[in-house]
């Protein structure tokens, strides 16, 4: 031990150090008590209000919070906007005074484009790197701060109550067997169904969004394909040449069989490569949702089990989670349309052969 | 059984089943990995990223079990 002499671990003296961990097992303890496993084991004890959890009511499609010019807006699409007014102000924040010696945030938005723009670059080539850089980074800050905004408090906690007066519509949807459970209040002698909804969610929780960004990458893909290859693109999956080539030689009469079953063949496959494409964006669509869906539900069955203390890791969990998918759907993205246009030059070359 | 009974076995059985084989999957990519960085180990972060890319699309494969349980249990 060089330096001077201190008392005390972790930076704190003693005195300090007992007493922080005696709050924090302190934490724990109630925690695990007031927490759904607690009450199972100890039996009903009655907490205070503000100490236990209920029971979480996850609820998957999301739900309507009002209309702008007739379209229906969720509390995933608030949130979506959300993410594009902080993207939009934090880059205007950044880009109004560049230094030539970065300041901090400028620091930190240069290393993740930087980053980015380098993997474009060793997966497509200098210049198509250059070319798919912007949406491909588009994709990936959304999806980033899509999952890091919503685990801000405040996404998911603060709820929107809505009065509906009775009906009988309402109870023809709640008596189907579906434990949907409506407080009906009274207020002024008339009585209402008390509607409880997040006012924002991660706008991932709900199907739609992945599904617009998944359509936005095959559409990125197709356009890209169109242009390099032209009709090449299409040729991949609509390969009847062939078959047609083999079929006209049969009038020739030039009968092959070989042809004809080959040219089959190569309809199918071309067939087979056209479902691939579109079962691409389901898997695109359904792998964001789950993972930012199961996040969400991991968060609260965590809270729900123990609170303040379970749910603290899968946190950090989460963070990590946001930065694996954003990052995964843009690479699919980048690697895809990759292979979209590299498979033209494969073609040509077969071609001039 | 009645039907709430089928329906919560059948998210149990859609959740434990679906996750035999990504749980199969990452086994086999990490024990690649292990492998090639064991191998070289100066290939450490090129051999990690990649390692996180595929575990997360072989994840990808128990996440759709998870819906299907989620909605078994929670919505249908």
């Amino acid at each position: 031990m060089t330096g001077p002499k201190k008392r005390g671990c972790l930076g704190c003296s003693f005195p300090v150090l007992i007493i922080i961990a005696v709050i924090v097992i302190a934490i724990i303890v109630l925690g695990l008590m007031a927490g759904a496993i607690g009450q199972s084991l100890l039996g009903k004890i009655s907490w205070l209000s503000w100490m236990s959890v209920p029971k979480p009511e996850p609820h998957l499609p999301a739900p309507v919070l009002f209309h702008v010019l007739g379209l229906p807006i969720t509390n995933g699409v608030l949130a979506g906007w959300i993410t594009v007014i902080f993207l939009v102000v934090i880059s205007w924040v950044v880009t109004r005074r560049m230094q030539i010696v970065p300041r901090r945030l400028q620091t930190a938005f240069e290393f993740i484009l930087g980053w980015i723009y380098d993997l474009c670059n060793s997966i497509a080539g200098e210049v198509n790197g250059r070319k798919f850089f912007p949406v491909v980074c588009t994709i990936f800050l959304f999806v980033l701060f899509n999952a890091w905004l919503s685990l801000i408090p405040g996404f998911g906690s603060i709820e929107l109550i809505k009065y509906e007066p009775v009906s009988e519509p309402a109870h023809v949807t709640t008596a189907d067997g579906h434990e949907e459970e409506y407080e009906v209040v009274t207020i002024d002698g008339e009585e209402y169904i008390e509607h409880k909804y997040e006012l924002i969610r991660g706008a991932n929780t709900d199907v739609n969004t992945p599904l617009a960004l998944a359509l936005v990458s095959f559409i990125f893909v197709a356009y890209f394909g169109l242009k390099t290859l032209g009709m090449g693109w299409l040729k991949q999956y609509f390969h009847f040449g062939p078959l047609f080539r083999s079929i006209g030689r049969i009038f020739k009469g030039k009968l092959s069989i070989m042809d004809i079953f080959s040219g089959v063949i190569d309809a199918f496959v071309g067939g087979l490569e056209l479902l691939s494409r579109f079962i691409t964006i389901i898997s695109f669509t359904f792998r964001l949702f789950g993972n930012m869906t199961a996040g969400e539900i991991l968060l609260l069955i965590a809270a729900f089990l123990v609170p303040w203390v379970l749910a603290i890791p899968f946190y950090g969990l989460e963070l990590l989670i946001g930065v694996v998918q954003a990052l995964i759907f843009s690479l699919l993205t980048l690697v895809f349309v990759t292979m979209a246009v590299s498979s033209a030059h494969g073609s040509e070359s077969q071609g001039h052969e | 059984m009645d039907a709430e009974a089928v329906k919560m076995l059948a998210a149990g059985l859609a959740m434990g089943l679906g996750a035999l084989g990504p749980g199969i999957g990452i086994g086999i990519l990490g024990y690649g990995a292990m492998q090639g960085l064991a191998r070289n180990p100066e290939a450490r972060g090129p051999i990690q990223t990649n390692m996180i890319l595929a575990i997360a699309l072989a994840e990808a494969i128990g996440i759709y079990a998870l819906i299907v349980a989620i909605i078994l249990a929670m919505v249908a």
